[in-house]
């Protein structure tokens, strides 16, 4: 939530407005939109209970989880109006994620 | 107040303050992408306690107390960042350049969302997370 959080923070209203933030998650729905209502930002939060579009991005961390379930590798993805990958990043450690200011400078370059 | 308990003093405050510092700083990138100050701070509490160990003359528990505190913090930050938090390299299903795997996915409202209706309309920023960080 922290790398949601600073990304509302470092983008500007404009740059919100301009780009669809799409935060995909195993969590509960209930659990998403009290995270989003609380936060008051305007993402789209959705539920990929069953981490099927997260496999099929790669982004599964089998086992690593603290029952051993499966769960996703932190990753940030910037994709341009014709829905093509611009720039991404993947955690090798799951507190690190990208600097909100590096996500800004990929939607800039878009 | 001794040396000792002084030192003992110190090595709790940078513990402690360490470990809140960390919690309440998260959303500033550069304290959240290097978690390995946490464990930094830790050896730096521990090595403060074990100078106030050595200097005990009298009242010796705050430093033992201290020498506790700071070695589990130690012990257990620097399993938790070097070991459960690590995440395995792989490939993954992103190219720079391509296209990747549609999806429809239902939002919090159970709306559903659809990556392919912001085709030619919108640059997407996708987040996939876990967690606190």
């Amino acid at each position: 939530m922290s790398e949601l959080q600073g990304l509302g923070a470092e983008l500007s209203k404009a740059e919100q407005a301009g780009v669809e933030i799409i935060a995909v998650s195993p969590d509960p729905n209930e659990q998403s939109q009290k995270l989003a209502q609380g936060l008051r930002l305007g993402y789209r939060f959705v539920a990929d209970r069953d981490l099927a579009v997260t496999r099929r991005y790669g982004l599964v961390h089998a086992h690593g989880g603290a029952d051993g379930q499966d769960v996703p590798r932190p990753a940030t993805v910037v994709l341009d109006r014709d829905g093509l990958v611009r720039w991404f990043s993947v955690s090798r450690n799951f507190q690190v994620r990208p600097d909100a200011r590096d996500v800004r400078r990929a939607v800039r370059a878009l | 107040m001794s040396a000792s308990t002084r030192l003992a003093g110190l090595s709790v405050v940078v513990a402690i303050g360490a470990l809140v510092a960390y919690v309440l700083l998260l959303r500033i990138a550069v304290v959240r992408n290097h978690p390995e100050g946490y464990v930094v701070a830790f050896a730096v509490a521990t090595t403060l306690a074990v100078l106030a160990v050595v200097r005990a003359r009298a009242r010796r528990w705050p430093a033992w107390l201290a020498l506790g505190l700071s070695t589990l913090l130690l012990v257990a930050g620097a399993w938790f960042n070097f070991v459960v938090a690590r995440v395995p390299d792989a490939s993954t299903a992103l190219r720079v350049g391509e296209r990747p795997p549609d999806f429809t996915l239902p939002d919090a409202t159970g709306r559903p969302v659809s990556l392919a209706d912001y085709r030619g309309r919108k640059p997407v920023v996708l987040v996939f997370y876990r967690g606190y960080w």
